[in-house]
């Protein structure tokens, strides 16, 4: 062969060695590197997370001083530190003020290309916030005790506690994308119960065109939590509506689509006890077995159950893909999971709990 | 191509795809470095260790770059395969070879600073795997020795110094 043919056939091989190899290599960091630091120094958060240890000594605290004073070495301090008195409603209301500290911190750290999950996340208490501030509007009751200190709308939302009348917030609601299943509750449309599946359909059909316009893996990751997410509401929506005694037809309205489970033989039979029987063979089945006893009593037994069964799926998730999307969701979910039990303690000490039944009834919430 | 042409290009790519390699792997893993230490100072000298793996390959890459115009007599002496017959070229992308050999593999950096920086995410959460993070990030490194002993091998056999 001619050294001009050996050098020709040398050189075409080393530009297509090299297109490949900067191709994968590109491809590779653009994957990894934009969460190199969100999710380290994620974990470095998770490790100043309050322990069962920590737990106990604020289950101890006696009084609500004592228990904002124990907080102090923790991430809350920032948030406890303006208290202007050591009330029930004020606490709740610093530890939903840190929550939604967590998700700006989150949507700031994180690649653009999927920290808007986390204000869509934060856009779910605005739908508990608005449906919370409705039904207490109809009926009747001080609609700003509903309110939590946390959500994308909360100025808006507070506007809609004070008002005076219905159209005075379909005026506040304006421009949302909340206005037209407002209107169509004043105008009798629809009843309480549908306005607020309405607002949870619109909320998780955002989510979801969200998560399916993403790519790779954070797509996979975003659609394996919000379908769990979903199937969560649909199955407690479910069997609640079954405890009810209403129909299939009616049960059918109330659900959102989206989810990985197909609750369609849930809604025909006759009583919770078959509706669980059909829940058996889906993901959940374990997690229903488990809890099914205390379940027929009180459903938020189901939902706990359920949540933690979602964190720990995304733990899971997080472990698979370590530089991803996931492990700031686990940590939101950890988060929420530790607040929901600052503020049951809270309400605990306020009763006049005592310290130890207070650990036994905060260890039945993890 | 000319027989310096090669050999300059195997001695560019071996350090310079190794040296990239080990600055993004150190980037990486130095991002993550500074968010566990944003988060508590303490952090700081696991970081710190973790952060250095990936910088060896650029190091292998150098000792390449060395041998290689050393045996060509670039370094000491005149370039030995001036001459553009069929032996040199041969010698010469023997060379450009034994470059790309640890270039590539010195590419390995890169996952070593994400496995180093998922280390260090996880010596934040639990110290005690500091001594597991280094393991599992030093196994990346292999691809790199398995590369500069192979160039070695290719230097010395098909060159020679």
């Amino acid at each position: 062969m001619e050294t001009g043919v050996v050098t020709g056939i040398l050189n075409s091989t080393i530009a297509l060695i090299f297109t490949w190899v900067a191709y994968k290599t590109g491809s590779y960091i653009y994957k990894y590197t934009p969460y190199s630091y969100p999710n380290a120094r994620i974990s470095a958060m998770e490790a100043k997370m309050l322990n069962s240890q920590k737990f106990n000594e604020l289950a101890e605290s006696r009084t609500l001083q004592n228990f904002v004073v124990n907080l102090e070495d923790t991430q809350y301090r920032d948030y406890l530190s303006g208290l202007s008195e050591y009330s029930v409603e004020e606490i709740e209301r610093a530890l939903e003020k840190s929550l939604a500290g967590t998700y700006e911190m989150l949507y700031k750290m994180l690649p653009k290309r999927s920290r808007d999950v986390f204000r869509l996340l934060l856009e779910e208490w605005d739908v508990r916030n608005i449906a919370a501030v409705v039904k207490a509007k109809l009926r009747g009751e001080p609609a700003i005790d509903y309110v939590s200190e946390i959500g994308l709308l909360l100025p808006k939302v507070k506007a809609m506690a004070e008002a005076k009348s219905m159209e005075e917030i379909l005026v506040i609601l304006e421009g949302t994308p909340y206005e037209e299943p407002f209107r169509k509750l004043i105008l009798g449309e629809i009843t309480a119960s549908q306005f607020e599946t309405e607002l949870y359909r619109l909320y998780y059909g955002r989510l979801l065109d969200y998560a399916l316009s993403r790519k790779g893996d954070e797509k996979t990751i975003l659609l394996e939590f919000l379908r769990m997410k979903v199937d969560r509401l649909n199955i407690v929506t479910a069997l609640r509506a079954k405890a009810a005694g209403m129909s299939a037809e009616e049960i059918r309205s109330l659900l959102l689509s989206g989810g990985s489970v197909d609750l369609e033989g849930v809604i025909r039979v006759d009583d919770v006890g078959m509706a669980l029987a059909e829940l058996d063979s889906t993901r959940y089945g374990k997690v229903i077995r488990e809890v099914r006893e205390e379940l027929e009593r009180n459903f938020g037994v189901l939902e706990r159950a359920l949540d933690e069964y979602i964190l720990q799926r995304m733990v899971e998730v997080s472990r698979f893909y370590p530089l991803s999307i996931a492990a700031p969701i686990v940590y939101v979910l950890k988060k929420e999971r530790e607040i929901k039990k600052l503020r049951a303690i809270v309400k605990l000490i306020a009763d006049g709990v005592e310290p130890e039944r207070i650990k036994e009834m905060i260890g039945d919430l993890a | 191509m000319d027989p310096i042409v090669y050999v300059s290009l195997g001695a560019a790519l071996a350090a310079g795809i190794a040296g990239v390699a080990s600055a993004f792997g150190v980037g990486v893993a130095g991002a993550a470095a500074a968010g566990v230490v944003a988060e508590d100072e303490k952090n700081f000298r696991s970081a710190l260790i973790l952060e250095g793996l990936p910088m060896t390959q650029s190091i292998y890459g150098l000792i390449t770059l060395f041998l290689i115009l050393l045996s060509s007599g670039i370094i000491g002496g005149g370039f030995k395969f001036a001459d553009a017959t069929t032996d040199n070229i041969i010698k010469s992308v023997i060379l450009m070879g034994a470059g790309l050999t640890v270039g590539l593999t010195g590419l390995s950096a890169i996952p070593q600073g994400i496995i180093a920086s998922a280390g260090i995410g996880a010596v934040a959460k639990n110290p005690k795997t500091f001594t597991q993070g280094v393991i599992f990030a030093a196994m990346a490194e292999t691809m790199a020795i398995f590369g500069l002993v192979g160039a070695l091998i290719m230097i010395a056999t098909g060159v020679g110094f």
